[in-house]
């Protein structure tokens, strides 16, 4: 199994676009926003600087594991490498194993390259809040990589561009990735993974802790997500 | 024989339906080690249906299929079966070299890749990323998955889809090295000249049945296997279509008129040389008299026109439906 989950991590990192999207266009973003805000704070008072740095970071990881996962999967079952897979000695799960163990690698290129810029840019951490934050953000992916495999075995290839790309915008419109959520959309907000996935980064403010509802939430989203990709799974598994 | 039981697989009464369409039906069948087993039948008979059900891709809704003795699922994790599918895709952005690095890594009895890579005939491309490659290069890295490692039963789906005439025969020599290797050879091929050169063993499935099972000599004399075709003048004699039916070994019988009176006469038989001892001891004339061996593609359009036949009189008693598999069959 494990040659599978390093063969699949390094097609991932030598996938062009893959670097493109999740990790350089991220990064991007980034330094625009830092020149916009011009060293200014967003609402609520947190610097532009460090608020960015946490959704962009997020945002990356997101695009990285959903795109990973939900593309990819989808188009090898479309084009026979998932039956092909099923003729060989591996167990079934070891290719859902693969993907996820690729997407978790290759989410901290996208996190460290904007925590770089972070830092070259003056964002003032502890070693121990650089670390735990990006201890944070690494295990939050993990949400979203649960997420990906389920829409990757929900749907065809040509449908699952498009899923992805609203899914994946919508949240972090409403998540907290572009601006602050205002007080009035906190309420929905609270059902919207990337918003939960944003407040992680909370404790490195001063005088916050680990936001519990918040991981509570995404304990929750990750368990939602599993079961439903288990059961999608085996759904595919009996078509072949 | 390497297992006890002499089976290296076993179809018992399996049959398997998508929705209403019947895809493979009461399918009897026992494999023996050692055979090179063709699988013959048009588009929609239920070959890749069958190759699924014999893999354990897909479960029988009724019956059982068996590969050494055990289930598809355990002869396959015990690296006892390789397949290269029609559907079978390949890992992208991964070099063929490291794909097939991976095959022969998750065989339980892996071969070592350069041998592979040689034995199917792609180490010149084996630095090529996968999604670069043409169709039948694909097809050939898809044959270096299923020889990646010991196995003792090789399924092929329609394998030379996409080759070029040279590249064809490459494959099929590499084929023959595994089969004299005693492992058994089962593949799905349109192409009957596969079947007829390369086959010691030849199924004919139509509509998800077996409707043949043999050598393609048996299946070519099943089917009628020889062309008698001869002109019959009218100063010779009046013709007596009777007569005609009448001789040995006659399968069919095909008789058309010209405006002179010559009529051209092709029968097709099992037994070309008494037909033709017939005819004379029938007091017939027969000129320009010409006997060909008919390919397997005819006997087996013949095999599977008749079964079409059969079903649709076992359907409605449908007289005209004779003359249309006479016509199919010419």
């Amino acid at each position: 199994m494990t040659t599978l989950i390093k063969l699949e991590i390094m097609r991932t990192l030598r996938n062009k676009r893959y670097l493109l999207f999740t990790v350089l266009y991220p990064a991007l973003l980034y330094v625009f926003f830092i020149s916009a805000y011009s060293g200014g704070s967003v609402a609520g008072g947190i610097p532009a600087k460090s608020y960015f740095m946490v959704s962009m970071a997020t945002f990356g990881a997101v695009g990285a594991v959903l795109t990973g996962s939900a593309q990819r999967i989808s188009l090898e079952r479309k084009s026979g490498w998932v039956r092909q897979l099923r003729l060989t000695a591996l167990p079934g799960r070891a290719y859902t194993l693969g993907k996820i163990a690729a997407c978790a690698v290759t989410t901290l290129p996208a996190i460290g390259v904007v925590f770089a810029i972070g830092a070259i840019e003056g964002v003032h951490l502890s070693a121990a809040q650089w670390l735990g934050l990006a201890a944070a953000l690494w295990l939050g992916s993990f949400v979203f990589a649960a997420l990906g495999v389920a829409l990757g075995y929900a749907a065809q290839p040509d449908a699952v561009q498009p899923i992805v790309m609203i899914v994946y915008m919508l949240m972090a419109l409403f998540g907290g990735t572009w601006f602050p959520v205002g007080d009035s959309l906190k309420k929905f907000a609270q059902f919207n993974p990337v918003y939960l996935y944003n407040r992680l980064a909370g404790f490195v403010q001063p005088g916050h802790t680990l936001d519990t509802t918040a991981v509570a939430g995404l304990a929750a989203f990750l368990a939602l997500f599993v079961a439903v990709a288990a059961h999608l799974y085996r759904k595919d598994a009996r078509q072949a | 024989m390497r297992n006890g039981t002499g089976e290296v697989a076993a179809f018992r009464n399996v049959s398997k339906s998508y929705g209403r369409v019947r895809a493979v039906d009461g399918l009897d069948l026992v494999l023996h080690p050692g055979e090179t087993v063709a699988l013959l039948g048009p588009n929609g008979a239920g070959k890749s249906s069958s190759l699924d059900l014999l893999l354990g891709l897909r479960e029988p809704d009724r019956g059982s299929v068996s590969l050494f003795g055990t289930t598809p699922r355990a002869a396959v994790e015990a690296g006892r079966v390789g397949a290269m599918l029609q559907s079978g895709g390949l890992m992208s952005d991964v070099k063929v070299r490291e794909l097939v690095a991976f095959a022969c890594a998750v065989h339980p009895r892996g071969h070592r890749p350069a041998e592979v890579l040689t034995q199917a005939g792609i180490t010149e491309i084996a630095d090529r990323r996968v999604d670069k490659l043409s169709g039948g290069q694909e097809q050939r890295v898809r044959f270096a998955l299923a020889i990646a490692g010991a196995n003792d039963l090789i399924v092929l789906d329609e394998p030379t889809t996409g080759m070029d005439v040279s590249v064809r025969r490459q494959f099929w020599a590499a084929m023959r090295a595994e089969a004299d290797a005693g492992r058994t050879v089962l593949f799905a091929t349109h192409y009957l000249e596969e079947a007829d050169t390369i086959a010691d063993r030849v199924l004919v499935l139509h509509k998800g049945r077996l409707i043949a099972d043999g050598t393609s000599a048996e299946i070519k004399a099943k089917a009628g296997a020889r062309r008698i075709s001869f002109e019959l003048h009218p100063d010779d004699g009046p013709v007596d279509e009777a007569a005609l039916r009448a001789l040995p070994g006659t399968v069919s019988l095909d008789l058309t008129g010209r405006p002179d009176g010559v009529r051209t006469v092709r029968i097709r038989s099992t037994d070309a040389d008494a037909g033709v001892a017939g005819l004379y001891r029938a007091g017939l004339f027969p000129r320009g008299l010409e006997v060909t061996s008919l390919g397997l593609e005819q006997a087996f359009l013949t095999i599977t026109g008749a079964q079409d036949e059969h079903d649709s009189q076992d359907e409605r008693q449908d007289e005209r439906q004779d003359e249309k598999v006479e016509e199919n069959a010419r």
